[in-house]
């Protein structure tokens, strides 16, 4: 089962934080207070976008034949993910 | 299945869309010259007497042309994403199928008996008609499918302009409505000079 990677607090809706990292080779702990990337605080269907989209070059047009979209709904999947990063960062 | 049929534009826009849209027109211009069915603004149908083919298809990519651009205007002033005029144009062009249909409705006379019924019984005007009831039901009928039409093709074309241009909320139902008002104003003033030009 592939487990998902939770980014708000299931308690109060927060945006939850990274306290610590940790080397399954040497079996070194990392503690902190880390903040996660703005990608990884997209939804999974977003980063899949995102992935797809690099992987087709950047072409909307190629993305649309790909997923069987119009141009006009890929782009304004874009559009809004757009709108979506632009949120996450002023709220940083 | 309803979805794609409210809404094939979440798969369908450009030029596929255009072309399909325009040959869609084209069609019930034929259709409207045999079955004497007009158009004479974006949403009305109405039967009409002999009038050249020349005059079907005019109208016909009058109606979408104008309204097509109305959509392309108000795009390019409210909408922040790029917006693609071939979205606008072929989507609307395809919004255009269930008025292939409506096309067929002259040829029953049944809807145009009862329309002279009703204006020598209420009106007292025209000649005396009878009609018998099947055939009021007919048009009855028949109105109610060019209704359904109606509401049919002006969700497509609320639906082809959200996706082209990207819009949603209260800009979107606004900008819709206010295109849809111009464009039945223009698109009538224009058909009626068409009419009184080509008759």
């Amino acid at each position: 089962m592939e487990k998902k990677l939770p980014i708000i607090c299931p308690s109060c809706n927060s945006d939850l934080k990274v306290k610590s990292l940790h080397c399954e080779q040497c079996d070194t702990t990392i503690s902190g207070q880390f903040e996660l990337p703005i990608l990884l605080r997209l939804d999974t269907k977003e980063q899949d976008f995102i992935l797809d989209f690099v992987k087709s070059s950047g072409s909307l047009k190629i993305m649309a034949s790909k997923l069987n979209l119009s141009y006009p709904t890929v782009r304004n999947m874009l559009d809004d993910l757009i709108s979506n990063i632009e949120k996450l960062k002023s709220h940083d | 299945m309803i979805k794609k049929l409210i809404n094939p534009y979440k798969y369908l826009a450009g030029l596929k869309s255009l072309i399909l849209g325009i040959a869609i027109i084209l069609a019930t211009s034929i259709i409207g010259y045999f079955s004497n069915t007009q158009f004479p603004d974006i949403i009305s149908v109405k039967t009409c007497p002999d009038f050249s083919i020349s005059y079907f298809i005019l109208q016909g990519l009058l109606n979408w042309f104008i309204l097509s651009t109305m959509f392309y205007i108000a795009s390019m002033i409210i909408s922040k994403s790029k917006v693609r005029p071939i979205d606008i144009y072929g989507t609307q062009a395809l919004a255009r199928f269930p008025y292939l249909l409506a096309s067929c409705i002259g040829f029953s006379s049944a809807l145009n008996d009862f329309s002279k019924y009703l204006q020598w019984t209420l009106l007292k005007q025209g000649e005396p008609i009878e009609i018998s009831s099947i055939q009021i039901v007919i048009a009855i009928l028949i109105l109610v499918f060019s209704l359904i039409l109606t509401i049919w093709m002006i969700t497509l074309m609320f639906n082809a302009f959200k996706v082209s241009a990207n819009l949603k909320g209260n800009r979107l139902v606004f900008s819709f409505i206010i295109v849809m008002i111009l464009s039945i104003v223009l698109t009538g003033y224009l058909n009626q000079n068409l009419t009184l030009k080509l008759q």
